[in-house]
């Protein structure tokens, strides 16, 4: 792939302090890393990790135990009303199964946020939502239900539904689980076409290695031992030059165990 | 929202120049785009000009109205030109641009009302099929779990018995009394003024056990069990736990629902009963109000009703806990895929639980009058 150089001035999403948990349980703690416009960050570790936890903080789903998460400079943690939908319509976010309304076709799921955040008149709603489904490709399959199409359709409709506002920043949770590996190829492609020619910042959750060194522009490893980042870096440099032994036996797919 | 963002002049050649100054993005877009769509109306220009030299912002939004205008122009066979376009928003137009011709399949035409009709029919006769095939699966199933008791989950059946049935009693002791104090009050009106208020007892008695108390009973059933069942069977259905019991060897009619059946002819005539008696205590509570003494209450009740009528009530209560527990199963197992599919299950398994329990009481309408009972 391109490497593409990044402003590393000015973060577009900054996560301080951040301590996560549930039922007097800590998952992850005193976490701090800073995400810039337009690069394609990964946050990867085994499974049970917290990865998806933090995501989900991230997006304003949970309410940390400590820290902060300002997304362009505001707390999306303690912003309220007006203010929070204000920080939400500057995300797009794509679940793990798609999480489109089977009830709608797919042209009627892009639609919706249109529809709801903007006054725009019918025929730009649709226009505008047939735009975002023929930049991932389904354009042809505009008027199908969820149901009726395969799961690499799906999580690609989940991302044009998830770039409906033109957010700067896309949310992907495990965009290749369950995928096969040509399909997974295919959005990994479809998410550096995406960061390339729109610039938009992705912050993608995932254990898939091929992904990772596919379309990670920088990378941070979460450890369910130490609740916290262990390794951050280039995905290449952390495979060939990492000292931490879990960091060389996760990308290098070793079994055997370390220390 | 910004102000004025699109304005447009004609120009000498009978052109129509568009200028953009500012931003065109989701929200801002909305007004450009009805503004641009009102000046191309009202000027019916030659040839279109978008001046992008002062547009300071583009997003999806912004390409996608540069490129409805260029589908426009072209749909005419007119000029069409974007001038002093930024090479970054140029780029997000070819990018956008380049599925444009890319559309969707078109919907399949609206069936006709005769099309509409005839599906309806069939998809009627399919669901009877299968409904016919699911009674014979289940009776095999009924059958071979009274041949090998040890078969039946009896761990399942209890709990289940105990949600729909013991959890099941106030809600149905409460709308039987109810029914049988309503019941005594209208008809005690009319039938005083023929002096035949006593024959309010008679009314109360037959009504309640033979005909009423096992209708309450059933219908209550089936929106609150019949439906928990269509629910709970279509979950599972969704999340492919009925795939995971069939490829497991073990067959889901005897694991899931035999349980559920049994569970709920236990308790139907349970309920039943004690609807009736609710009934008839409701039906007291009116009679002492009018000056009756509970003795007299009691004594026409048992010289009206037979213990004939009170098994007839009971065998209903039998079969309408077989129907209504067999339909909810059914609709759940029959669940499709999707959100609303859970949702669906639930509602077919209430319409079609109310829908046999009408049928099955007008066929024991005709059987009694038959019989003579």
């Amino acid at each position: 792939m391109v490497r593409r150089e990044f402003n590393h001035q000015v973060p577009i999403i900054t996560v301080r302090h951040f301590t996560a948990g549930y039922d007097g349980h800590v998952l992850l703690r005193d976490l701090s890393f800073d995400i810039y416009p337009g690069e394609v960050f990964v946050i990867l570790g085994g499974s049970g990790c917290g990865k998806s936890t933090l995501l989900k903080h991230m997006i304003g789903l949970y309410q940390p135990l400590k820290g902060s998460i300002h997304i362009e400079g505001k707390d999306i943690v303690t912003a309220q009303g007006q203010q929070r939908l204000g920080i939400l319509a500057r995300i797009g976010v794509m679940y793990q199964q798609g999480a489109l309304f089977g009830s709608m076709t797919l042209l009627e799921n892009v639609r919706l946020p249109l529809e709801e955040y903007t006054d725009l008149p019918g025929e730009a709603i649709d226009r505008i939502a047939l735009m975002k489904l023929q930049l991932v490709g389904l354009g042809p399959a505009a008027y199908k239900l969820p149901d009726e199409i395969s799961g690499g359709m799906r999580k690609r409709a989940a991302i044009a539904r998830a770039m409906a506002l033109d957010p700067p920043i896309l949310f992907l949770d495990e965009p290749s689980a369950g995928l096969d590996p040509i399909t997974s190829a295919e959005l990994d492609q479809l998410i550096i076409g995406l960061a390339t020619h729109l610039n938009i910042t992705f912050v993608v959750v995932t254990h898939e290695l091929p992904s990772i060194e596919t379309i990670a522009d920088r990378v941070i490893m979460l450890d369910k031992r130490t609740q916290g980042i262990i390794a951050g870096g280039r995905p290449q440099e952390l495979r060939d030059h990492s000292e931490n032994p879990w960091v060389r036996q996760f990308f290098n797919r070793q079994v055997e165990a370390v220390g | 929202m910004a102000q004025g963002v699109l304005e447009g002049h004609p120009s000498s050649d009978g052109a129509l120049i568009l200028s953009i100054n500012g931003s065109l993005d989701t929200t801002s877009t909305g007004q450009a785009w009805r503004r641009a769509l009102q000046l191309i109306t009202e000027h019916q220009p030659k040839g279109l000009i978008v001046d992008a030299s002062r547009l300071t912002y583009c997003d999806g939004a912004g390409a996608a109205l540069l490129l409805e205008l260029r589908r426009r122009q072209e749909s005419r066979r007119q000029p069409y030109e974007i001038q002093s376009l930024d090479p970054a928003y140029r780029a997000l137009l070819d990018l956008y641009g380049r599925w444009d011709a890319q559309r969707p399949e078109p919907l399949a035409p609206a069936d006709s009302p005769v099309e509409q009709i005839g599906r309806a029919t069939v998809a009627v006769w399919r669901d009877v099929v299968v409904l016919i095939a699911f009674v014979g699966q289940l009776s095999s199933a009924l059958a071979s779990a009274a041949r090998r008791p040890g078969l039946v989950r009896w761990k399942d059946a209890l709990l289940t018995a105990e949600l729909a049935g013991v959890n099941a009693l106030p809600i149905i002791m409460l709308l039987g009394f109810l029914l049988g104090l309503i019941m005594a009050f209208q008809s005690a009106i009319p039938m005083r003024q023929f002096g035949a208020d006593i024959y309010v007892a008679n009314l109360i008695g037959l009504s309640m056990l033979r005909e009423l108390g096992p209708l309450l009973t059933a219908i209550i059933l089936a929106g609150r069990s019949g439906s928990a069942f269509a629910a709970e069977l279509g979950t599972m259905k969704v999340s492919e736990e009925i795939d995971a019991l069939t490829t497991m060897g073990l067959e889901p009619v005897r694991f899931l629902v035999v349980p559920r059946v049994i569970a709920a002819v236990a308790m139907t005539p349970l309920l039943s009963v004690f609807a009736g008696l609710l009934g008839l205590i409701g039906g007291a509570v009116v009679m002492l109000s009018l000056g009756f003494p509970l003795v007299t209450y009691i004594i026409q009740v048992k010289s009206a009703v037979t213990v004939g009528d009170l098994i007839g009530g009971l065998s209903k209560s039998f079969v309408f806990g077989i129907v209504v527990a067999a339909i909810g199963c059914l609709r759940g197992l029959q669940t499709k895929s999707g959100a609303g599919a859970v949702g669906e299950s639930t509602t077919r398994a209430v319409v079609s639980g109310l829908v046999l329990i009408t049928v099955v009481d007008g066929i024991f309408a005709v059987v009694f009058y038959c019989l003579g009972i």
